[in-house]
């Protein structure tokens, strides 16, 4: 057997391959016709270096979160970085982050022709980020600032020979610059007024500012975090940064915008001096939360979807830093960042073949009165033991908006269950309470965690006094649901193409002719 | 008024130019130049790059490395530039090439006028995908029941970035109207031309625009939306901006020029090279089966099993494997299994068309439950999975839920995410577990294959006794099949990939990019019917008593094969476990081949499939068929000791059970015209990725569930994306070599086919592919088709004198 050697035969590479051949009857070695070269995995060592090396950043993080915890040393390059409770979680989180970008990407990216210079961008990002949330000089931090938005805009504009994808990057890089300048122009305001250049400097004489400065300087930062959380009007950036690869898309949604929430959790001081601002900061939130999910609703492809989500997501979370509850938005912006980060990595698999009949409309159904009163007490336990557990919403104030949100989704979710008479009634009855129950429990461990963590910041909660807006806020908010429910709104083609043309990218961002693009 | 059937007449006329492009969950691999295979292959790439900007023809540098790597062989390349007037050697040419590459590369630039109609392709493709959306949107685009045109008119005054000028301004009721206003300071003999050129502007939605018109299926029955009436919007909005419509005076470069002329001659060579090593191999072959037929007549013992798969180039894969772990006998055969059906799966909204896209479905089939105690397991399981995805869906689409939501199940996903990244492979096995304790509904569903004498969707459901019997026997017929084992499985292919909006690109082209596990089951039950196997058997079918058929499913992607062997006899029981020992070992042979040919550095070839399988970060699940480079039409024996690599699509054809040629001539009709469009599609997604394939999957971007945007948006994607076809930019995997058929047969039956069959002549004649003709009643001398229905060969085309029989013809020569 194999006696006769003929050319081409697969065993000369690659592992020994059980039997195939030596199972011939005949004795004769098959003869390979038309053999193809096989693939070459081009081994970058670059790529696989800096995945090892963020992922010991992560182990490393994690350690000095162990420290942190067990007892704050309090570290500090006097002058010039400051590790507090902020930045502890924040390096955990955005080395996670980027962990798993870096993992996925090693797969996601193979036979990409820049792979090494993506990752080298993914690795330099991560580092920009790590600085902005240790950063204590004022010049310190605003350039970590300015470098971590520069290199986002390098992202966005991954596809060297694309000029669509050079477009997107010119637009995001121009807002990019925009909220660092703002944020400059505010450090250098208070740094002026307060003398001191470091941040805690800063916030420590905080108490001696001028409204109008405090103001003044408040509404820099916000407006730098409005841009940098695309909220809107800010957020055409963030709908035409799809020319990303999605890895970097993931990376933006989960680890970027949040820092328009960690810019406003570090100046909590400034951004607190003034209600005012914190009634604003709430207004510009919830317009984006009701407005990306608008925006949301008239998107069809899935990457502009999960864009409009993301302002929406960051618009709420926005608002839970002007309700005066810091822990809570930097809690939401970490889970929001595991959903979104998930919803990029998989957004390859939405689609499906569907009918148009199947397409469901609206669940306005009317399932009787144990159904109702299950739902309504569903609802009504979930939103007590968010409260119970978080302490928000148990005292009058801000907070009481946000346990309505839980009780709302909680609400809906068992309005959902209950609908499916299929099934078993102790299914639709028990199901809700049985998931989503625990998943308040660990919601609130997660928020008392980071709370327990950010316990060293001069302001995590800052009461905020229960005003009309807030009300109207929630009236506005029921609205929209009963809205998105029935389909009132629907029948409003103004309305409909004033949020598809809101909703649009810059349009030279387009690829309207494909002979344009250029991979390579 | 008496325009209207002369408008509409060149409407179409100008759209033949733009490919059909299919809904992306059912995705057709179809010649992208299908409206210019009328003209010769040269002449085509040359116009549909004057019209969609696309390349014709590998990059010098692809042609580079085949020279390098003695892909092409230097005489017949030598040959074929001396045939078009060039003397100059290789390397120089090569770079003649490369350099006129890049001066055409580097001749674009934009004007106002340029500007303008960006603009209004920008307005389109945000009004495009709203109408033609598929259920994404929660908020779909009102009044669609209306008709595109009608629907757009209805919202035009709404959009601040439509001009208030011109046609738009003011849109007549019926879309010829607005054509006719927006043309009519034009001559009518530029009419035709400058719809041509705006229809082909954006080439990805008129080509869906066109599809769905074409197939008129729900969406289309729901929303219609007609190429008159998108051309009407698209040319008033043009009007509206004052664009200058007047068509570019087309055909002005029909002349090749150098680099073209030079890229043919290369492309030729190439695939020369690669079809003379197949064609010697199968004339080879013939000469040695013919020998060996005669040394031992009769004395051919029963198989073991016989396995029937697609006809697919990675069933190549896998039967070589098979064939080499027991007396196996396997065959070529349409993965549709020749019966057209639509589809409706249990629990499926949606019936598919189970049957090649230039096939009408004939017999509506439905999945039925059997078995109510499985049937509950699996209904249980499936509902709370439903109820979980439409609490997840209606939580994140609602402002006052979705905040809440993401708050609570962050943390679930932050697992998930690390899990899915960290530990695909043990994903894998966690889902697979899932699946197990669900049953698939092929464990306790049978398609309703009789006829019941009622319709669905205009078809009837289920197939005649008639029907049955002339479906098994065409089978039969076509494959050559003579004798029976006692185990007959017809495997169909479905691929098994994450995270892949291009999964249904990997499924059997033959179901329109379908699972072709359904249309197995459907032959095999046909073929049970003891009624069925009486009248075969008068037809000259000998199907012995202990004969059993069954049903499986090939995953191409980790070679793993599923067989449906519910209802099998216990009699049989010993051969399948067999059976299933066998596939097993061969699986494993076949993974280990797979992942060394992409370049997986791994023992564990199949936890590697599994890891590809299941991985959401991989963009090369597998290859597909990628590589397809041949066509053959002839017995296994001709090829069964040859690895052909994946690259060759074989269908199984014994000349001597079909001496009026009925069997060939269905072949070339039907499955060469199909591989033809794979071929031609690998080919041009290869050549040119950004226009005719869709580009890399890291910057895709689904959209509507009917395609893919690269970022943002703008025009539909139509072909395979890059990761598909190649291992890197200018580094393809895929060879683009135009398909090579081989026929097993008399040349005059084939030349007799042809002469019937115009559409066939008019694609080999203009190069779409090649034929050759190994024929035995010729000495096993090869004829390779020269067009006109004339052949060029190693012996002439004279009669042979009658008496000779192939067996005489000396083995060795």
């Amino acid at each position: 057997m194999n006696t006769t050697s003929t050319r081409h035969s697969r065993d000369d590479r690659g592992p020994q391959v059980a039997g195939s051949d030596k199972h011939m009857t005949d004795g004769t070695q098959r003869r390979s016709v038309g053999s193809l070269p096989a693939m070459e995995n081009h081994a970058a060592g670059v790529p696989a270096a800096l995945t090892r090396l963020v992922w010991g950043l992560w182990i490393g993080t994690l350690v000095v979160a162990a420290v942190f915890v067990r007892n704050d040393p309090g570290w500090a390059v006097d002058g010039l970085v400051a590790i507090d409770g902020l930045t502890v979680v924040m390096w955990t989180v955005v080395t996670f982050f980027s962990g798993i970008v870096h993992s996925y990407a090693r797969r996601y990216l193979a036979g990409n022709p820049d792979k090494t210079q993506f990752f080298t961008r993914v690795f330099a990002f991560t580092l920009a980020v790590m600085v902005v949330v240790a950063a204590d000089h004022v010049a310190l931090f605003a350039a970590a600032w300015l470098a971590m938005g520069l290199l986002m805009a390098e992202l966005i504009g991954h596809v060297d020979g694309w000029p669509q994808a050079q477009a997107a990057a010119r637009t995001s890089r121009r807002y990019f610059v925009g909220s660092a300048a703002l944020i400059a122009v505010s450090l250098t305001l208070l740094w002026s007024t307060t003398g001191a250049t470091t941040i805690t400097g800063i916030l420590d004489a905080v108490g001696g500012l001028s409204t109008t400065t405090a103001v003044l300087a408040a509404g820099g930062l916000v407006i730098a975090a409005m841009i940098q959380s695309a909220l809107i009007p800010f957020h055409t950036w963030i709908l035409s940064s799809m020319t990303a690869p999605t890895p970097a898309s993931a990376l933006m949604h989960a680890g970027f915008v949040n820092a328009g929430g960690v810019l406003l959790a570090r100046f909590a001081p400034v951004v607190t001096i003034e209600p005012t601002v914190m009634l604003a900061i709430v207004a510009v939130g919830a317009l984006s939360a009701l407005g990306g999910k608008l925006l949301k609703s008239v998107q069809t492809d899935i990457k502009g979807q999960l864009g409009c989500s993301t302002v929406g997501q960051m618009g709420f979370m926005i608002m839970q830093a002007g309700l005066g509850f810091f822990g809570a938005a930097i809690a939401h912006l970490i889970l929001h960042g595991f959903y979104k980060a998930y919803q990029f990595l998989s957004s390859g698999s939405e689609v499906t073949h569907t009918s148009p009949s199947a397409v469901s409309d609206h669940t306005v159904e009317y399932n009787g009165v144990v159904a109702g009163v299950v739902t309504v007490v569903t609802g009504i336990l979930g939103g007590a033991l968010f409260a119970i557990l978080t302490g928000k919403g148990t005292i009058i104030n801000g907070g009481l908006l946000l346990t309505f949100f839980v009780t709302f989704a909680t609400l809906h979710a068992a309005r959902s269950a209950v609908q499916h008479t299929s099934l078993p009634a102790t299914f639709r009855y028990g199901a809700v309470p049985l998931v989503f129950f625990p998943a308040i429990i660990v919601y609130a461990a997660v928020y008392e965690a980071i709370s327990f963590m950010l316990a060293d910041l001069p302001v995590v909660t800052a009461s905020t006094e229960l005003t009309l807006l807030h009300g109207v806020i929630a009236v506005v908010f029921v609205g929209v649901y009963v809205a998105i429910e029935t389909g009132v709104h629907e029948g409003s083609g103004r309305l409909y193409v004033a949020l598809l043309n809101l909703s649009q990218p810059v349009s030279d961002t387009l690829l309207t002719s494909t002979e344009d693009y250029n991979e390579y | 008024m008496s325009t209207e059937p002369t408008l509409d007449d060149s409407i179409d006329s100008a759209a033949t130019t733009v490919g059909s492009v299919w809904p992306i969950h059912s995705f057709v691999t179809a010649n992208p130049l299908s409206g210019f295979e009328n003209q010769p292959f040269e002449q085509a790439v040359t116009q549909a790059a004057d019209l969609l900007g696309g390349r014709g023809y590998p990059s010098a540098a692809t042609f580079q490395q085949a020279l390098e790597s003695g892909q092409i062989d230097p005489e017949i390349l030598e040959s074929e530039l001396a045939d078009r007037g060039y003397e100059a050697d290789p390397e120089t040419l090569l770079e003649r090439m490369a350099d006129a590459d890049e001066s055409t590369a580097a001749g674009d630039s934009d004007t106002a006028a340029d500007s303008d109609a960006e603009r209004v392709d920008a307005i389109l493709t945000k009004w495009l995908p709203a109408f033609l959306d598929e259920g994404r949107a929660h908020w779909s685009m009102p009044n669609r029941e209306a008709g595109f045109y009608s629907a757009f008119r209805a919202l035009a005054d709404h959009d601040s970035e439509i001009p208030d000028a011109g046609v738009v301004a003011d849109l007549p009721e019926s879309p010829t109207a607005a054509i006719e206003a927006a043309v009519e300071s034009y001559p009518e003999s530029q009419w035709e031309p400058l719809f041509e050129e705006q229809l082909a502007a954006l080439p990805g939605w008129t080509g869906f625009i066109k599809q769905r018109a074409d197939d008129e299926g729900d969406w289309q029955a729901e929303y219609p939306i007609t190429l008159d009436g998108y051309l009407a919007v698209r040319l008033s909005l043009l009007d509206g901006f004052g664009v200058d419509l007047e068509p570019e005076s087309s055909f002005e470069s029909t002349a090749p020029d150098t680099a073209d002329e030079l890229a043919a001659a290369f492309l030729s060579a190439w695939e020369a090279t690669y079809r003379e090593e197949l064609v010697d191999t199968v004339a080879t072959e013939s000469e040695r089966v013919a020998a060996d037929e005669t040394a031992t007549e009769g004395a051919a013992g029963r198989p073991d099993a016989q396995l029937t798969f697609c006809i697919d180039t990675r069933s190549e894969v896998i039967r070589r494997h098979i064939e080499a772990t027991g007396d196996y006998e396997t065959h070529g055969y349409a993965g549709f299994f020749g019966v057209p059906i639509e589809y409706n799966g249990y629990e499926t909204d949606v019936s598919v068309d189970a049957c090649p896209p230039i096939l009408d479905p004939k017999h509506r089939i439905t999945e039925l439950p059997t078995d109510d105690e499985t049937q509950t397991t699996h209904d249980r399981w499936a509902g709370v999975r439903e109820a979980a995805a439409e609490a997840i869906e209606t939580l994140q689409a609602n402002a006052a839920s979705a905040y809440g939501y993401v708050e609570s199940a962050g943390s679930g996903y932050g697992l998930a995410l690390a899990a899915r990244t960290l530990v695909p492979g043990r994903v894998h096995d966690l889902l697979d577990a899932i699946d197990d304790a669900e049953p698939d509904s092929h464990e306790f569903c049978e398609p309703m294959v009789h006829h019941q004498h009622t319709y669905a969707d205009d078809l009837p459901v289920g197939l005649t006794t008639d029907e049955k019997v002339e479906y098994a026997a065409t089978a039969f017929d076509l494959m050559g099949f003579e004798s029976f084992g006692r185990v007959v499985a017809f495997v169909g292919h479905a691929s098994e990939t994450a995270n892949n909006p291009y999964d249904s690109s990997l499924d059997c082209g033959a179901c329109a990019g379908n699972p072709g596990g359904p249309n197995a089951r459907v032959l095999a039950s046909i073929c049970n019917d003891e009624t069925v196997q009486e009248k075969l058997r008068e037809q000259g079918h000998e199907i012995p008593a202990d004969t059993v058929f069954i049903a499986g499913e090939h995953n191409t992607t980790t070679d793993e094969i599923e067989l449906y062997d519910g209802d099998v006899p216990a009699s049989h029981d010993d051969d399948l476990d067999q059976l299933r020992v066998d596939l097993a070992t061969a699986r494993e042979n076949a993974a280990a081949e797979r992942a060394d040919a992409m370049g997986a550095d791994t023992a564990d070839s199949r936890s590697e499939t599994e890891r590809r399988a299941a991985d959401w970060a991989e963009t090369r699940p597998e290859l597909g068929l990628a590589g397809n480079a041949s066509f053959v039409i002839g017995p296994r024996e001709l090829t069964e000791n040859v690895n052909l690599n994946g690259r060759a699509f074989l269908h199984s054809y014994d000349h001597a059970t079909d001496p009026d040629g009925d069997a060939l001539e269905a072949i070339l009709a039907g499955p060469m015209v199909v591989t033809q469009w794979i071929n031609n599609q690998y080919y041009f997604s290869t050549v040119d990725s950004g226009v005719y394939g869709s580009g890399s999957k890291i910057t895709h971007n689904p959209v509507g569930n009917v395609g893919v945007y690269q970022g943002n948006g703008g025009d539909l994607l139509t072909g395979l994306p890059l990761q598909s076809v190649a291992a890197g930019p200018d580094d393809p995997y895929h060879q683009p070599l135009r398909l090579s058929t081989v026929v097993h047969a008399p040349v005059d039956t084939v030349e007799e086919i042809l002469a019937d069959h115009e559409e066939l002549t008019t694609l080999l004649d203009n190069s779409w592919l090649s034929l050759t003709v190994v024929d035995p009643t010729r000495g096993h001398d090869a004829f390779h088709y020269d067009g006109e229905l004339t052949w060029t060969g190693e012996g002439d085309i004279e009669p042979e004198p009658a008496a000779a029989e192939p067996a005489t013809i000396p083995a060795d020569d």
